[in-house]
């Protein structure tokens, strides 16, 4: 079966004003999701994540290279808003305030993708009502305004509107990093189990590892705009093969005291800066394992799993160094083993437990893995 | 950072009570404290007025001690009271708050007896606030180099020459290549993990006794995080300072805290010294908070009970946990829990606390 | 260097600006119903003495062609003649644009004496009662008609009270003007020594200049606070004050933040008083440059309109360009 989306060769530069410098956001990016996969674009600013995800969109136009969505080539004449994609594709941004109209009640902020289609009137409710609740939010929010909500509703909201159209893809970007961790995790599972009832596929851009290991299937790591690994979840977690890859890795503090990918090297300094690139790897003037041909000349992909691939030319030897581990698994042991205990006191005791007055009795968000 | 600038930036009321000790707050040592507090917080008590509405409790009861040296995490969701308590302790709380209740001792010295002229004396040397977004924390139009500088020109009297001097040393400190072309660099010219330790110099350079951080690292990439916040530790673990870190994320909390604070709704509801808390906190609701973390739906959903009310609680006889908590029983709703001991430096807020 | 060559980038975009001002005015003049050669020769004119005149005047010829003759005469920097006066439209505007200038400038002076200190202490002292007389001030100077208080200051203060000079012209009769270096009253006469001179132009200037300082100091005191405002509740002057930064530093540095829009706003305030004072210069017959395109205006006399619009186009551009050299001084971001 076709992809449902084929990113090859992109690049994207960015003039910088009053000077004959560019900004090399993507220099060469490939990458392909296929139906209801979840693919994560990972790295820090000046990545490239975010702008791989404007092109992917059709909000930027890309210097080089081309998009292919469900098979046909979307040029650069068309966008996500584009009636001819007919919403099969859709996003979700960081800022939920912002995405949506303060102005607009709810109910018809999430119709409004439906304005393209052949819906009639009738037909639009429904199908706003069914979005609603299937993203776990009371029918009563649709007469209601943005403002009136927590950051977590309306980021559910959000999701309710891209889903509308029943899109074959979402892009997500950094769609939980600006809730509280609680709406956060509700906002995962949300997505997760709106992935497993539809088939949608993800392109997921987040700098949040935990986050990226619970919903990704497979992950590409970018830096300064190329990609360095990529891989199964699992295989690039488990044993990343780049130093770049490794020391985001081990910078990854877990809620457990002194759990922390070890490693046998750290990354010094900071992303530099995406103006006028030397040529070679990108991380060269950062990278422990740098040599002489790192900053003459970008490395071939090299296979070296069944998906997994990386860009170094000195893999094996951080192959050799490094241990196979996943601190998340090991972390979401440490959590099982901690939570699992209630501390319930037995059934006999528990009898007497009230129900909340009613003016306390809060609109019950329903638990999304459930449904 | 020398010997001499600490001496230097001693105030006269911090070394008065050093050699004094802390006779006024020496009898309430808990024992999740022992020994002197540079920061004692009792009781403190902020409300918001809002014109035509009910005030809203942004702190209820809260106390807090730092001993020397320590890095105490304080943990909790947007809108719980973390940078209100932050703004509190440096007596500068956000319009329309006001202090109700409360006493906050620094080195034993009741911070709201002082004048704002005395308050403005400590803030920036002996206390000091890191704060989140430090590019907004600059001056956009001034360099880099008198920024830091005035601080110290304000606060230990030196030269213009010599602040320059002292801001290339605390430049250095935190690490900032190429740092005499810094000092002359603007704001905007830097990235934010380079801003970040720039505000970490600021707060740094009069060698404070209490730092309070807030949300300070979050908008840093993992890597740059990283970095800063080991900087950080070295910087504090050298001068021993108290340091007040504020953050949600639970995961720098472990790592880097000696001790954790939970606040919900404005309350403390546990208080552990890290490595007891992340191998089983006792709050249900810290609970729930970790299982957050956990990226487990099953675990979480152990953990989750009702949304919480949007209303203000007026109800002083619940537990403010109640209608969330998955372990609510009828003493919850009738009495509002205290925050007790449940072994040696381990306290929460809870009558039923989860027990491992 | 880039700062020369950004001067002389703008200097050369000067020109096809005021070309393009020229062309818009004119034709938007000629739109105007109204015959000047009609107007000059009178009721009695016979239509063949009237056509003659047009000729004469090249009104008959097509509008382009019209056009093209003036920015011809522009070149060789002959703004034509007015029928009015008679007198070349250059020579006019000699004398009447500093006269509006010099009017306009002390009335701008005192706007902004009047407007920054009040709009910075009504944002310091945010519900305090300055706030309240700022508040207060800001409406009342923006719904009062400049020529009725200038009615009422001269009633009070000529009137009743004696104390200036009668509001007729710059100067008294009875004085000789000074000799003529800047334009400026009050500055040649200092120049000169002719001390008489500098007192009566001085007592002509007092209720002008005070009406349009009360007028105009109403949107600088706004600007000043809206912007004072919200400098002194950014983060950087919050974290100033976490820092131990004193109360004054801390002011005086969002101070500099806010001072970018209030110099927006002056700029703007000026290059309209140029024109807009001129019910002021009619109620005080100040004999400004306002004045007599006004005149040239209703009595279809159209060099002395279209000089107007180009003097007041390049003052205007003049004070723009000051201002971004004065963004480019305080603001480090714009600069490259």
């Amino acid at each position: 079966m076709a992809p449902v989306l084929e990113v090859s060769g992109l690049v994207k530069h960015f003039p910088v004003e009053g000077s004959h410098a560019v900004v090399q956001a993507v220099n060469g990016v490939s990458f392909t999701i296929a139906a209801g996969e979840t693919v994560a674009l990972v790295g820090e600013s000046g990545s490239g994540k975010t702008t791989i995800g404007r092109c992917v969109l059709g909000l930027v136009p890309p210097t080089a290279g081309s998009i292919r969505f469900r098979g046909r080539d979307m040029g650069r004449r068309w966008n996500v808003r584009s009636p001819a994609l007919r919403g099969k594709m859709q996003l979700v941004f960081q800022e939920p305030g912002e995405s949506l109209d303060p102005r607009m009640p709810i109910g018809r902020s999430i119709a409004e993708p439906l304005r393209l289609g052949s819906l009639d009137r009738a037909a639009r409710e429904r199908r706003v009502q069914e979005v609603v609740q299937r993203v776990n939010l009371p029918l009563d929010i649709l007469d209601q305004y943005p403002t009136e909500l927590s950051a977590g509703q309306q980021q559910r909201v959000a999701i309710a509107r891209a889903i509308v159209t029943d899109p074959e893809l979402l892009v997500l970007d950094e769609p939980t990093s600006a809730l509280d961790p609680t709406a956060r995790a509700e906002i995962i599972e949300l997505l997760m189990r709106i992935q497993r009832e539809l088939g949608t596929a993800y392109l997921f851009i987040s700098h949040d590892l935990s986050t990226v290991h619970q919903v990704s299937h497979r992950i590409i790591v970018l830096y300064l705009g190329r990609v360095l690994e990529e891989g199964a979840s699992r295989a690039v977690f488990r044993t990343p093969r780049h130093p770049y890859s490794v020391g985001l890795l081990s910078a990854v503090l877990l809620p457990s005291p002194g759990l922390r990918r070890e490693t046998t090297f750290v990354l010094e300094g900071e992303i530099p800066s995406p103006i006028n690139m030397p040529p070679g790897c990108p991380l060269a003037t950062r990278c422990p394992f740098r040599i002489d041909r790192c900053s003459t000349a970008f490395p071939d992909a090299e296979r070296i799993g069944p998906q997994h691939v990386v860009h170094c030319f000195r893999h094996e030897e951080v192959a050799a160094r490094e241990h196979a581990t996943d601190t998340f698994e090991e972390f979401q042991r440490i959590a099982q083993r901690i939570l699992a205990a209630r501390g319930d006191r037995p059934e006999s005791e528990l009898a007497g437990i009230p129900a909340l007055p009613p003016h306390r009795q809060a609109d019950r968000v329903e638990d999304d893995t459930e449904r | 950072m020398t010997e001499a600038m600490r001496g230097e930036a001693q105030s006269l009321v911090t070394r008065a009570n050093i050699r004094q000790g802390n006779p006024a707050s020496a009898g309430r040592a808990s024992a999740a404290s022992e020994g002197p507090a540079v920061i004692d917080v009792r009781d403190l008590e902020v409300a918001y007025y809002v014109y035509g509405a009910e005030p809203t409790r942004a702190l209820r009861n809260v106390s807090v001690r730092l001993r020397p040296g320590e890095i105490l995490g304080l943990v909790g969701e947007s809108g719980a009271g973390k940078t209100t308590l932050a703004r509190a302790i440096m007596r500068v709380v956000p319009r329309p708050g006001r202090i109700e209740r409360g006493e906050i001792f620094f080195m034993g010295t009741d911070l709201g007896a002082m004048s704002e002229a005395e308050l403005s004396k400590l803030r920036g040397r002996d206390l000091a606030m890191i704060v989140a977004n430090p590019r907004g924390e600059l001056n956009p139009l001034l360099r880099i180099g008198p920024q830091i500088a005035t601080i110290a020109e304000v606060h230990l009297g030196v030269s213009r020459k010599r602040g320059l001097e002292m801001a290339l040393d605390m430049l250095r400190a935190v690490a900032i290549p190429d740092p005499e072309r810094r000092l002359r660099a603007y704001p905007h010219e830097l990235s934010g993990g380079m801003a970040q330790r720039i505000v970490i110099a600021m707060a740094l350079i009069c060698g404070p006794r209490f730092v309070i951080s807030d949300d300070a690292t979050s908008g840093l990439d993992v890597t740059v995080q990283a970095q800063v916040l080991d900087l950080l530790r070295k910087l504090v673990r050298e001068q021993n300072t108290s340091m007040l870190y504020i953050t949600r994320d639970i995961g720098v909390a472990a790592n880097f805290c000696d001790r954790v604070d939970i606040i919900y709704k404005g309350e403390i509801v546990e208080d552990a010294p890290t490595e007891a808390f992340f191998s089983g906190p006792a709050h249900p609701y810290s609970n729930f908070l970790f299982a957050a973390f956990s990226h487990n739906a099953e675990l979480r959903r152990r953990w989750m009970g009702s949304a919480p009310s949007p209303e203000s609680d007026a109800a002083e006889a619940l537990c403010l946990y109640a209608d969330r908590c998955v372990k609510r029983q009828v003493r919850c709703l009738a009495e509002h829990p205290a925050l007790r001991e449940l072994a040696a430096g381990r306290l929460a807020r809870c009558h039923f606390p989860v027990e491992r | 260097m880039a700062v020369v060559r950004y001067i002389a980038g703008r200097l050369a975009f000067l020109v096809p600006q005021i070309i393009g001002i020229v062309l818009v005015s004119f034709l938007l003049i000629k739109a105007v119903p109204g015959d000047p050669a009609t107007l000059m020769l009178g009721p009695m004119a016979t239509p063949q003495t009237i056509a003659e005149l047009r000729a004469q005047l090249g009104l008959d010829k097509p509008l382009p062609v019209q056009f093209l003759i003036y920015v011809d005469k522009l070149a060789h920097g002959n703004l034509g003649t007015s029928w009015q006066t008679t007198k070349p439209v250059l020579d006019d505007l000699r004398v009447r644009f500093p006269a509006t200038l010099e009017l306009v400038t002390y009335g701008m002076l005192l706007a902004l004496a009047i407007g920054i200190p009040l709009g910075v202490a009504s944002a310091l002292g945010k519900r305090g009662p300055l706030a309240k007389l700022g508040g207060f001030y800001g409406l009342v100077a923006g719904a009062l008609p400049d020529f009725w208080l200038a009615l009422i200051l001269i009633y009070i203060f000529y009137s009743l009270l004696g104390w200036v000079a009668s509001p007729i012209g710059r100067i008294d009769v009875t004085v000789t003007t000074p000799h003529m270096i800047t334009g400026f009253y009050t500055i040649d006469s200092l120049l000169t020594g002719n001390w008489a001179a500098f007192r009566s132009s001085v007592h002509h200037l007092i209720l002008p200049v005070l009406t349009l300082g009360l007028v105009n100091a109403g949107p600088i005191l706004k600007m000043t606070q809206a912007t004072m405002e919200r400098t002194l509740e950014a983060d950087f002057s919050l974290y100033g004050r976490l820092c131990g930064l004193p109360e004054k530093l801390v002011i005086r540095r969002a101070f500099r933040n806010a001072l970018p829009s209030v110099i927006t706003i002056v700029s703007v305030l000026y290059g309209f008083l140029i024109g807009g004072a001129v019910l002021i210069e009619i109620v005080f017959s100040w004999g400004g440059a306002g004045q007599y395109a006004v005149q040239g205006v209703l009595n279809s006399d159209f060099n002395p309109v279209l000089g107007f619009v180009i003097f007041s186009a390049l003052f205007s551009l003049v004070v723009y360009l000051i201002v971004d050299l004065i963004y480019l001084a305080i603001d480090p971001r714009i600069r490259r």
